[in-house]
């Protein structure tokens, strides 16, 4: 023992400028107040919509009248109210989010699974390509799909929002679950096979469900995605396809800016998206350190 | 009832060839172990036989009817993977039971199957389990239970026993063994452990880049290497291989050690013995005398290291005996039990 210790200490002699790390006190003041910072930033404006949206309009705009305020419900009804008539919005909203998700999820989950386990010719540039598909500014494509639908005569059609909201969607599902099946050992699909399981069998009954965690998780990305989705919406939609974001332009109006009811909407809006993450937080938690735990 | 052909076997991925023309027969119920380093070709080899990578070239039969083009899932084989390959969101029941469900088996029928499998590898307890709250020797057992709840043509190991503890892998080892006995269904193991081969097999082949060298039984591979690689892998301590330079009715190791023994041709060769074939003797026996390099008590037995020159050689000893570093020994070559062979290609000198 007491020959190993010595050698231990003429081994760290030797390394010159050798010095134990010391407790860095300051560095941790700094993170702990960028990380406060940070959670403001987030915080304040939801913080603040909130209180607003239970605002009388006369107390919207007066700091005095900043907390201390009558709590009112009449914004939330009168949103609902001609001529803003979010209720058809909200259906709009719901019913392209979720037609885009249920389409979009299966597509993705084979795509992603033949870029994880097959080798075909080009597969890195085809994968390429559909990450790079991303890159184009909506802007761009806006006018070409515009033109597209009119020709179809899919102009303010939900149908016609599904597509555009899918190509957009398409490709982060493809790329997010290629990432969660290659975590899937392929082991466990020989296994399958070995088992007596046809290729279909082992996707549906063996990588589905061992994925899921990430299925969901890409699920609720482009549930979140499409749900907010605007410039799009804004083009393709005129009357009968409007979705919430386009609703909550409604209230810029020639009398001004009704904040107390595009606060109303904006809750309306966050609303589903923040009780569906407390519904899939435990999966995206799972998804997120899967491997790491395996 | 399975016998397995392989016939001209190739295997290459890409530029790399990883089996070369590898035949091999293995009989009805026969317990064939493929033993080699890791990247030897056996796991592929394995592998080929379930479909799961295809032959490059040559022919997979089972009772004489070729079996490449039919898909992994209708071969009827059942395999154990080194990583178990269980289902991680199914319990033990369902995944002890999956085959059976692939095989339209349900209801009461599955679940006594299910049960008596279970039973057979002592996982009574464990069926509503999930695999990750199993320990790693529970999950193998699942694995197990698992490929012999139905009866296949075929069993298939790969390296089943690796990632398990030392004790429990000779605990397993037995309860393979029984069960290849009790099921006696033709079984093809893989594996790079020699204790293995030698307690489990009917057969041994051993590889070495894609190639067999040597085929035989577990007695015959140890009493008669074909060859320094077959001789240095089997048995633990592995064979003592020493190079030396034979004249009339001498040879000089590398230290200048001169053994009285008689060489089948001068020059040049290497010199085989076995642990327990080297003798520890007083000095007017010896063949020469050296200094202790190292000293191991086993229990059972001791194991004492000398040194000639570069050459490590290991003598089994009795338990008694005691020993200190740089102690000086007398050695002797028991010359009923000398191997030779060519120093410059490894071969077998007869």
């Amino acid at each position: 023992m007491l020959t190993q210790s010595a050698h231990a200490a003429s081994d760290r002699a030797l390394i010159p400028g050798y010095r134990q790390p010391a407790h860095d006190k300051a560095g941790d003041w700094l993170r702990q107040c960028v990380v406060f910072v940070g959670v403001c930033a987030i915080v304040l404006p939801i913080f603040w919509i909130t209180l607003t949206a239970f605002k009388l309009p006369k107390d919207v705009y007066s700091l005095s009248a900043a907390f201390n305020f009558t709590v009112t419900l009449e914004n939330l009804r009168t949103v609902f109210e001609h001529p803003w008539n979010l209720g058809s919005k909200i259906v709009n909203s719901l019913v392209v989010a979720t037609s885009t998700v249920l389409l979009a999820i299966p597509m993705a989950t084979m795509a992603a699974y033949a870029f994880s386990r097959f080798e075909f010719r080009f597969k890195k540039t085809i994968f390429l390509v559909v990450i790079a598909s991303q890159f184009i500014p909506a802007a761009v494509i806006v006018l070409p799909y515009f033109l597209m639908f009119k020709q179809l005569g899919m102009l303010d059609t939900r149908s016609a929002l599904v597509l555009v909201n899918m190509s957009i969607v398409l490709p982060y599902a493809v790329w997010m679950m290629k990432g969660f099946i290659d975590a899937v050992p392929v082991e466990i699909e020989e296994s399958a096979m070995v088992d007596g399981a046809h290729r279909a069998r082992v996707i549906w009954e063996i990588v589905v469900p061992t994925a899921l965690p990430g299925i969901i998780t890409a699920a609720v990305f482009c549930f979140t995605l499409t749900w907010n989705e605007f410039l799009f919406a804004l083009i393709i939609s005129k009357q009968d396809a409007l979705t919430l974001p386009i609703g909550l332009i409604g209230f810029r109006t020639e009398r001004g800016d009704l904040w107390e009811l595009m606060a109303a909407g904006g809750i309306l809006i966050t609303a589903p998206m923040f009780i569906l993450s407390l519904l899939v937080q435990k999966q995206f938690i799972q998804s997120l350190t899967a491997g790491s735990v395996r | 009832m399975t016998q397995i052909s392989l016939r001209g076997l190739y295997k290459s991925f890409g530029a790399t060839q990883v089996v070369r023309d590898l035949n091999l027969e293995i009989a009805d119920q026969e317990f064939l172990v493929l033993l080699g380093p890791s990247g030897c070709g056996k796991t592929t080899t394995m592998r080929m036989v379930a479909g799961l990578e295809q032959a490059t070239h040559g022919e997979i039969a089972f009772d004489g009817r070729r079996m490449n083009e039919v898909p992994t899932q209708s071969r009827d084989v059942a395999m154990v993977f080194q990583n178990y390959g269980l289902y991680p969101h199914m319990t033990v029941a369902e995944n002890i039971g999956y085959p059976l469900k692939l095989r339209g088996i349900n209801g009461a029928d599955r679940q006594a199957a299910i049960e008596r499998a279970a039973d057979r590898v002592e996982l009574g307890a464990y069926l509503q389990r999930r695999p990750r709250e199993l320990s790693g020797g529970q999950r193998q057992r699942v694995a197990l239970a698992r490929s012999i709840v139905r009866t296949p043509k075929v069993f298939l190991m790969d390296e089943p026993l690796s990632n398990l503890d030392a004790k429990l892998r000779v605990a397993m080892r037995a309860e393979i063994k029984h069960l290849a006995y009790e099921l006696q269904v033709t079984t093809l193991y893989v594996t790079h452990d020699q204790v293995e081969a030698m307690t489990l097999a009917h057969r041994v082949a051993i590889m070495k880049d894609g190639v067999i060298v040597q085929l035989a039984s577990p007695e015959e591979i140890y009493d008669d290497p074909v060859n320094t690689y077959v001789a240095g892998f089997i048995g633990s301590p592995p064979m003592n291989l020493i190079e030396v330079n034979a004249q009339a009715s001498w040879a000089n190791a590398e230290n200048g050690a001169r053994i009285e023994v008689a060489a089948p041709r001068q020059g040049p060769i290497t010199l085989g013995i076995r642990a327990e074939d080297v003798q520890l003797t007083d000095m007017d026996r010896a063949h020469f005398s050296v200094e202790v390099f190292a000293f191991e008590l086993l229990g059972d037995s001791t194991l004492v290291t000398i040194k000639l020159g570069q050459t490590g050689v290991t003598v089994k000893g009795d338990k008694s005996l005691r020993l200190k570093f740089g102690d000086r020994v007398g050695v002797r070559l028991d010359p009923a039990h000398l191997y030779w062979f060519e120093s410059a290609t490894g071969l077998r000198i007869r």
